[in-house]
């Protein structure tokens, strides 16, 4: 009851215009980035950071989660038509849904797509308003210690599940642990690390090392690569998916979903691994497993319900405990400081207008997505015949003068082109972003729950193995460091090799 | 550069960070100081960097070869940087846009003028006038 009157609240703030207004660009912006190759969710977010200085907390966070979900309906697009997904999550519509648009069925795979987003996507939301609220209470009980030791596994998880080696994945996380430690002290208030420069008094913001990274280093990256691209040329009729079409993918989308939602709760797996297995899974579950990868609509109906899923559960770890588990939440995550909010347990008691805001917007974002998708489905196809050397031209401008619009400073703008060249050669040398940014938003939270514990313990180490939840976290952290050692191949590793390749 | 050019690199850079961690003090395990957290950071690294440098150590270096477009870009855009408080935000942004757009693909004199402008015109638009960002007038006052 209580939970059904704080949706009733949430709603009284989503339906205010301006929300509704701040929401709509949100999805129209994701479903963009999605529909666009080269630029995903964590980057479209970055971009758009300066642009929340000047909107309030809940509308911001409406337009900024409009966009995470938003891209997980347009990615699909791309990869059904032309074969390029728009991003990461949407690889392994690719498998099926391009066999499906060159055998004429560039409609129903569309069509189960959205419809499968929808219905995932809303399962979701549900979920997201049960859990987080409960997940927040439990948090109360956490110390320093259980931060600290959440926070290790988190950064584990998510470096374990990255292409490329740990090795590299792990001196990523370490480069943004120790950016993080950049600026004031928060325990004794002196300075370090700023060797004299006055700008690096408050550390490395975010907003600049995100859009450097993601939005001018994915530009320079692609520069450097050939700008032509596949021009889809079939027409596109019959969205609605057939009687038959609708049977094959009923329970897909159901297992997507719950497959979806609960990975997506855990640090590392985001959006992309969960749709691999779900694929997987319905490739055991079929009868006809031979045929997959030559059309069978429960490959999409599968993975796309997965994807919607768990970009609602995302949201959990982000909101419940103030941890991201992936490059979109963790910017997230700095866009809740950006905007004056303390992310933890307390979170959803101190602005439940943000949460209940949030999530309310989920709800109607997704029919406003079903709306976006079905009808408007030609509008995409015409934006991907956009070409990329004029979508480059028009990142790097958002990302100049976002930059400069943070704080009037063309230093922050050469800063901002400074990490433009980093995430160049990061990608160029087979590095990741991700574990960096994660690690530069979750670092200054790890070293002050580290030294708080050891104070706390009289400087014993132990404290972080004493304590039975501490102990799970950073046992699980060992485990995931060490499990290399004996197994020859990472979850999520191939998965990702398939898209590279 | 490859493995071992990048562990030299990481390598580098975990020294300087237990240097300035040493500088900053290290405080004890039961009150760690301002540079606890960073040393033990850059041991880490050390270590890390050191297995890339192994890794890396007999494989045949491959010739760098950077794009000139990529060179260019970055060229443009910190010459962009450094550049807008003298000539204003309009100039500055015509000129980086026209650069940009012919870095892209060559296209004629008169379609460069036209996009240029309208990407200028779009964008003080939505930042100057309707998120009222204030831009740099520079020495011609626009």
């Amino acid at each position: 009851m209580e939970t059904l009157q704080s949706l009733a609240y949430g709603f009284s703030i989503f339906l205010q215009p301006t929300n509704l207004i701040y929401s709509f660009v949100g999805v129209v912006m994701g479903t963009l980035i999605g529909v666009l190759p080269g630029l995903g969710p964590g980057g479209a977010i970055s971009l758009l950071l300066p642009i929340i200085f000047h909107a309030p907390a809940v509308s911001a966070m409406i337009m900024l989660a409009g966009i995470v979900y938003g891209a997980m309906y347009g990615g699909s697009i791309t990869s059904i038509l032309v074969n390029i997904p728009g991003e990461v999550a949407s690889v392994v519509t690719c498998f099926d849904g391009h066999p499906m648009a060159r055998q004429g069925r560039a409609g129903p795979a569309l069509g189960i797509a959205a419809f499968g987003s929808f219905i995932a996507g809303t399962c979701g939301i549900i979920g997201l308003m049960s859990f987080a609220p409960a997940l927040a209470n439990f948090a109360l009980r956490f110390g320093p210690p259980e931060y600290f030791s959440l926070a290790v596994m988190s950064l584990t998880l998510v470096t374990y599940i990255t292409r490329g080696s740990i090795n590299r994945s792990l001196i990523m996380a370490c480069i943004g642990l120790i950016m993080s430690t950049v600026g004031m002290d928060p325990i004794t208030s002196r300075t370090r690390f700023t060797f004299g420069l006055p700008a690096l008094i408050d550390g490395f913001e975010l907003i600049f090392v995100a859009m450097g990274l993601f939005g001018m280093g994915e530009v320079l990256l692609n520069l450097g690569q050939s700008m032509k691209r596949e021009a889809f040329k079939t027409r596109v009729k019959n969205l609605l998916p057939n009687r038959r079409d609708w049977k094959d993918s009923a329970k897909p989308i159901a297992r997507g979903t719950v497959i979806g939602f609960f990975l997506g709760i855990l640090p590392g797996f985001g959006n992309a691994i969960p749709t691999f297995i779900s694929y997987a899974v319905e490739k055991k579950f079929s009868k006809y497993p031979e045929k997959f990868g030559t059309g069978m609509i429960e490959g999409v109906a599968g993975p796309e319900a997965t994807n919607n899923a768990s970009s609602s559960g995302t949201f959990i770890p982000l909101l419940s405990l103030g941890i991201p588990v992936n490059v979109s939440t963790s910017i997230l995550l700095g866009a809740l400081m950006i905007l004056g909010l303390q992310p933890g347990p307390l979170l959803i008691s101190s602005n439940p207008d943000v949460f209940w805001g949030v999530v309310a917007s989920m709800y109607i974002g997704n029919v406003m997505l079903l709306v976006l998708n079905i009808p408007l489905i030609g509008l995409w196809v015409q934006v991907l015949k956009i070409p990329y050397s004029i979508l480059a031209v028009l990142i790097v401008m958002f990302c100049q003068i976002g930059a400069y619009s943070v704080n009037h400073s063309t230093a922050d703008v050469l800063l901002m082109n400074i990490f433009g060249l980093a995430g160049y050669l990061i990608k160029r040398y087979e590095f990741e972003g991700g574990p960096l940014i994660l690690a530069l938003v979750l670092g200054r939270m790890l070293e002050n729950n580290l030294r708080r514990s050891l104070m706390l313990s009289d400087g014993s180490p132990a404290i972080f193995f004493l304590r039975p939840l501490s102990a799970v976290f950073i046992v699980t952290a060992i485990v995931i460091l060490i499990s290399p050692l004996f197994t020859r191949q990472r979850i999520g590793k191939k998965a990702i090799d398939m898209k590279d390749d | 550069m490859g493995e071992l050019g990048s562990g030299l690199f990481f390598f580098g850079l975990s020294l300087l960070v237990m240097w300035e961690s040493l500088r900053v003090g290290l405080g004890t395990l039961r009150e760690p100081g301002s540079g606890f957290i960073s040393f033990c950071l850059g041991v880490i690294l050390s270590i890390l960097s050191l297995l890339l440098i192994l890794r890396g150590w007999g494989l045949q270096a491959s010739r760098e070869h950077f794009p000139r477009r990529v060179i260019l870009a970055l060229v443009f855009v910190v010459l962009y940087s450094l550049v807008l408080e003298t000539i204003g935000f309009v100039l500055a942004t015509f000129l980086l846009v026209g650069l940009l757009f012919r870095l892209g693909e060559p296209r004629p004199w008169w379609a460069l003028l036209g996009m240029s402008l309208s990407v200028t015109f779009l964008a003080y638009l939505v930042f100057g006038i309707v998120l009222h960002v204030y831009f740099p007038r520079g020495f011609l006052g626009f």
